[in-house]
């Protein structure tokens, strides 16, 4: 990869000194931006509260770090909250709703990238038009079915509704993967007898398996983080999902526990981006979808 | 809602549509029983609940309260004389307008430099993206902890730095907040951005670079004659998904500022959950998110004709 980018745009004309100031300084000074609320959130989580709210101009006062850590957040977070059970919740619902936009989309994906037939074109351009319809336009409606139906402060009213923002893109990924796929593949098993179905799972999904990880683990992240629909639809604390439980339960009124807020932050924000440093290649190619398609 | 995502840029259309027969074989069939699911679950899940938003703002529906009588225009009517409702209005166009504009000018070279290679080069792509990895509901805490009024860490560099005499009411200033909710959504989105520009840089072919340079083109120009052109569709289709996740945000803007102070930050978000969910007004709250709606569907039209053209 460096060979192609390499010559790529080339490296910095010039003098060394240029590299520096145009190039290597200003990119520390992004990186540091970008990564420096983490930092903060990490800090916050170990500093004891005599620490936290101390004033600037105490003698004692170091601004970017603690001299004396503390767990006495953490231990805050799972004795008077119930953390356990955001996690727990949080980790239930995005994995259903996962499943179910996989299994919609797949196959959603595998009709629009190969089978010929009437209306197609209209469906297909249909989801990818949802793909666009922001839950700033639904939840208000969504809030009156999901009370019709029984189904408020509940795990469900969240697995249900999720998939209307993951299968469109789902669908949109895979099919540009199921285009990638050579139609022989499918066609030499088809000619030796093989249903379309058992073309499709037992040669096709093997050879998609990149995308539907992608798909799978974009899915997951967008669930695990999702904050609208989680914020109308659950009430009560046990019911709650990590980002919908740190900010309601431990900001009362005016006052925040900014320790165990952190504390909270941090361990939810853990999940995701292990996933996310493991399978960064997947993620970028979910980001950037089905440019190949 | 965290639908802030991933693009399926320059989205082709399925090629079925291309080579469409008439006929009703086995396959026309399959293919309906396959995209069924899909199919019915956004039309049960979005197309209708989207009717019945409509429905709703028509209404007098309340939270908790079983009558529910057609009142014609009258939520409109109360929202146009609503001083807050025009005040959102405005805030909705500043944060979306401010965030894009700085999304792309601190995007634009950052691409360009993730574009080129260097040592740890891997490192810092992967860094990027953190904070539209990390949801946007914590990672808005820690920002709301570093605008705190009395303990803002940037208040402490600003002033340690010589730049503020005094400490700043981030939060609690009315253009102040705005300028606090607009750098989250910045942080949080330029990722997005810079993924995008990155990936429509890589498309544009090193040879054509070269033969410009060769031509006696600089830098400027063969930006513009060269890079420009190639990477202008995935640019737009990138620009208009994140136009649409800003102009529509509701996470960001609330955990920070709840709209305040004095409906300063208030977006269509935040006002519609306002009224229609705290408040308990569901028309009027359906009234107020449908207002999103001309801009979202110029949008989708701009983008489907792009999409085809290609």
């Amino acid at each position: 990869m460096a060979g192609r980018a390499g010559s790529g745009a080339g490296m910095v004309e010039g003098a060394r000194w240029r590299k520096w100031v145009f190039f290597y300084i200003p990119l520390t000074v992004f990186v540091v931006g970008t990564l420096f609320p983490f930092y903060w959130m990490l800090v916050t989580a170990f500093r004891p509260d005599a620490e936290l709210y101390r004033p600037w101009r105490a003698v004692n006062n170091t601004p970017f770090w603690t001299l004396h850590p503390t767990y006495e957040h953490f231990v805050y977070l799972f004795r008077e909250t119930m953390f356990g059970a955001w996690l727990f919740n949080t980790m239930f619902i995005a994995i259903i709703s996962t499943l179910i936009s996989i299994f919609c989309g797949l196959l959603a994906g595998y009709s629009l990238a190969r089978l010929r037939f009437p209306l197609a074109g209209a469906l297909g351009t249909g989801i990818f038009v949802t793909y666009l319809v922001p839950a700033t336009l639904l939840f208000i409606p969504l809030a009156t079915i999901v009370r019709n139906f029984r189904l408020g402060d509940t795990p469900w009213s969240l697995i249900l509704t999720y998939p209307t923002f993951l299968i469109p893109f789902v669908t949109w990924l895979l099919m540009g993967y199921f285009k990638t796929i050579p139609r022989e593949l499918e066609e030499c098993a088809r000619i030796d007898g093989a249903s379309r179905l058992r073309a499709m799972v037992q040669i096709v999904f093997p050879i998609a398996t990149p995308g539907i990880l992608s798909a799978g683990i974009f899915a997951f992240t967008l669930s695990w983080n999702e904050f609208t629909y989680a914020l109308v639809f659950l009430q009560s604390p046990q019911q709650k999902t990590v980002p919908v439980g740190v900010v309601s339960e431990l900001i009362r009124g005016d006052v925040f526990f900014w320790g165990p807020l952190m504390a909270g932050a941090l361990l939810g924000s853990i999940p995701v981006a292990l996933m996310y440093s493991f399978f960064v290649e997947h993620y970028v190619a979910g980001l950037t979808g089905a440019v190949k398609g | 809602m965290t639908q802030e995502l991933a693009t399926p840029s320059a989205v082709p259309i399925p090629t079925a549509a291309a080579g469409v027969r008439s006929g009703w074989g086995r396959e026309s069939i399959q293919g309906f029983i396959w995209i069924a699911p899909a199919f019915l679950y956004l039309v049960f899940f979005i197309a209708y609940p989207f009717v019945m938003s409509m429905y709703l703002s028509l209404s007098s529906a309340r939270v908790g309260s079983p009558e529910n009588h057609f009142v014609g225009l009258l939520n409109y009517q109360r929202l146009f004389q609503d001083p807050v409702f025009w005040q959102t209005v405005r805030n909705s166009f500043v944060f979306t307008i401010g965030s894009e504009l700085i999304r792309l000018i601190i995007g634009l070279p950052l691409a360009f430099a993730l574009n080129r290679s260097f040592k740890g080069k891997r490192i810092v792509q992967g860094v990027i993206l953190i904070p539209f990895v990390i949801p946007i509901a914590l990672s808005a805490l820690a920002w709301k902890w570093m605008f705190d009024s009395l303990y803002s860490v940037i208040n402490w560099m600003l002033m340690h730095a010589g730049l503020i005499e005094y400490p700043w009411q981030w939060l609690g200033e009315p253009g102040l907040a705005m300028s606090a909710v607009i750098i989250l959504n910045v942080w949080r989105g330029f990722p997005f951005s810079a993924v995008i520009l990155l990936a429509g840089l890589t498309a544009v072919p090193q040879e054509v670079i070269e033969a410009a340079k060769i031509d006696g083109a600089g830098p400027l120009r063969r930006f513009h004659y060269v890079v420009v052109p190639i990477i202008r569709p995935i640019l737009f289709v990138g620009l208009l998904y994140s136009i649409v996740f800003s102009f529509t945000d509701f996470s960001a803007v609330w955990l920070l500022t709840q709209g305040g102070p004095y409906n300063t930050t208030h977006v269509f978000g935040t006002y519609a959950y306002n009224i229609g969910i705290n408040a308990g007004d569901i028309g009027m709250g359906a009234a107020i998110t449908l207002f999103i709606f001309p801009l979202l569907a110029f949008i989708v039209i701009v983008m489907l004709r792009l999409l085809r053209r290609e």
